[in-house]
């Protein structure tokens, strides 16, 4: 696979993953409880974890 | 630091690197370190602040974490130990998650929002020529200075049930189908709360992205234009990674405004309301503190915040953590 095109395709499974993240977010603040909870927490954990992915390779 | 034009360098932790020359009629220092009197000095100049962060910082600290473990209206002399109590009530409290998932969606939403929009319109304010640029960032700056309880004011009137800016200008437009109780619906109320905070930071945290870029040298994006890189692989490939100590110094910024500024902004502009849909933890915690006189179980929640504030910005510190560039 050419360089380009892998990067185009990371850059584009990183920013469908922050929206999907944000989408879960979004939408299990719907329903009250632990669990919509937990599922609102390890959302955020995914967008910290998209953020460190993109960060790996400046380190 | 060039003296002369010689370069002088100081030597930094050279004990027993390099000979350092006594100072006339002193005693000469063993390995070039402090003699024991500048010590006494630098303490001294330290004690009256550290007396000070002590005072007002660690011993509050430490009591609501001591206080989380008793039971206390917050006036009576009666104070009861009651252990890890206060803990296991939040755990059947259906009130406390709530409001704990109402910080963490305002954290998120808020977060990815101001921060897209102030990185984009950073971007053009640095970039391009745009005519009464100074006047956008006056315009755009301008929430930023004002007090949060007149932004709650202000959000007030735009979202109006009957006479707000919102629902009339939309009245005006024929668009009565969107009209909106934006205040009072419930699934709709967190969302006002987090346009009123994207509002009012947008533009400081724009300022902010504008200072980092504005000190990116021109001749970085004046060559890889040459190269035939485009405005966006300029923006990703050189602007980015020239401010990202500026984007790790905000990300801390915005996980602190999630939980303190939504605290202001739902007092004033919501009550938490209605019905508790828009309560976040700190409101929370001070209904219970201060409110309803259950000061142990309000110290209880203090801590769950702490510990989530910390751990976020924890995780968020590691996750950005890199070498700053030199340019």
């Amino acid at each position: 696979m050419k360089e380009s095109t892998r990067s185009v395709l990371l850059v584009t499974a990183r920013t469908l993953a922050v929206a999907g993240c944000v989408a879960v977010v979004v939408a299990a603040r719907t329903t009250t409880g632990w669990g919509s909870l937990a599922i609102m927490l390890a959302a955020l954990g995914g967008l910290l974890a998209v953020l460190a992915s993109y960060n790996r390779r400046f380190r | 630091m060039p003296v002369g034009g010689t370069a002088v360098s100081t030597p930094s932790g050279s004990a027993g690197r390099a000979p350092v020359a006594a100072p006339s009629g002193g005693r000469p220092r063993a390995g070039g370190g402090r003699r024991r009197g500048d010590g006494v000095f630098v303490l001294a100049c330290l004690l009256p602040a550290l007396v000070l962060f002590a005072v007002f910082m660690v011993v509050p600290t430490v009591n609501v974490f001591r206080m989380s473990f008793y039971t206390w209206s917050g006036f009576s002399p009666d104070m009861r130990f009651t252990g890890l109590d206060n803990f296991a009530r939040l755990l059947d409290d259906e009130q406390f998650v709530r409001a704990f998932q109402n910080t963490v969606a305002l954290l998120v939403v808020v977060t990815v929002v101001t921060m897209g929009l102030g990185l984009f319109l950073a971007a053009i304010m640095t970039r391009q020529r745009l005519r009464g640029r100074t006047l956008y960032r006056f315009i755009l700056y301008v929430p930023s200075v004002l007090s949060v309880v007149v932004i709650a004011a202000i959000f007030s009137a735009v979202l109006d049930q009957e006479n707000g800016l919102l629902n009339g200008a939309l009245r005006l437009l024929s668009l009565d189908a969107l009209r909106q109780v934006w205040l009072g619906d419930q699934q709709l109320v967190l969302w006002s709360v987090a346009i009123a905070m994207v509002w009012q930071s947008l533009g400081y945290y724009m300022v902010l992205y504008m200072s980092g870029m504005a000190s990116i040298p021109e001749e970085l994006y004046e060559a890889s234009a040459l190269d035939g890189a485009s405005a966006g692989r300029q923006f990703f490939a050189i602007t980015l990674p020239l401010i990202w100590q500026n984007l790790r110094t905000t990300l801390t910024f915005f996980v602190m405004s999630a939980v303190n500024l939504s605290f202001v902004l739902v007092r004033a502009l919501t009550g938490g309301g209605p019905d508790g849909s828009s309560e976040v933890l700190l409101s929370y915690m001070y209904k219970q503190a201060y409110t309803n006189s259950s000061y142990g179980y309000g110290m209880a929640i203090g801590v769950v915040i702490f510990a989530f504030s910390f751990l976020v910005t924890l995780l968020v510190s590691r996750a950005t953590r890199r070498e700053p560039l030199q340019f």
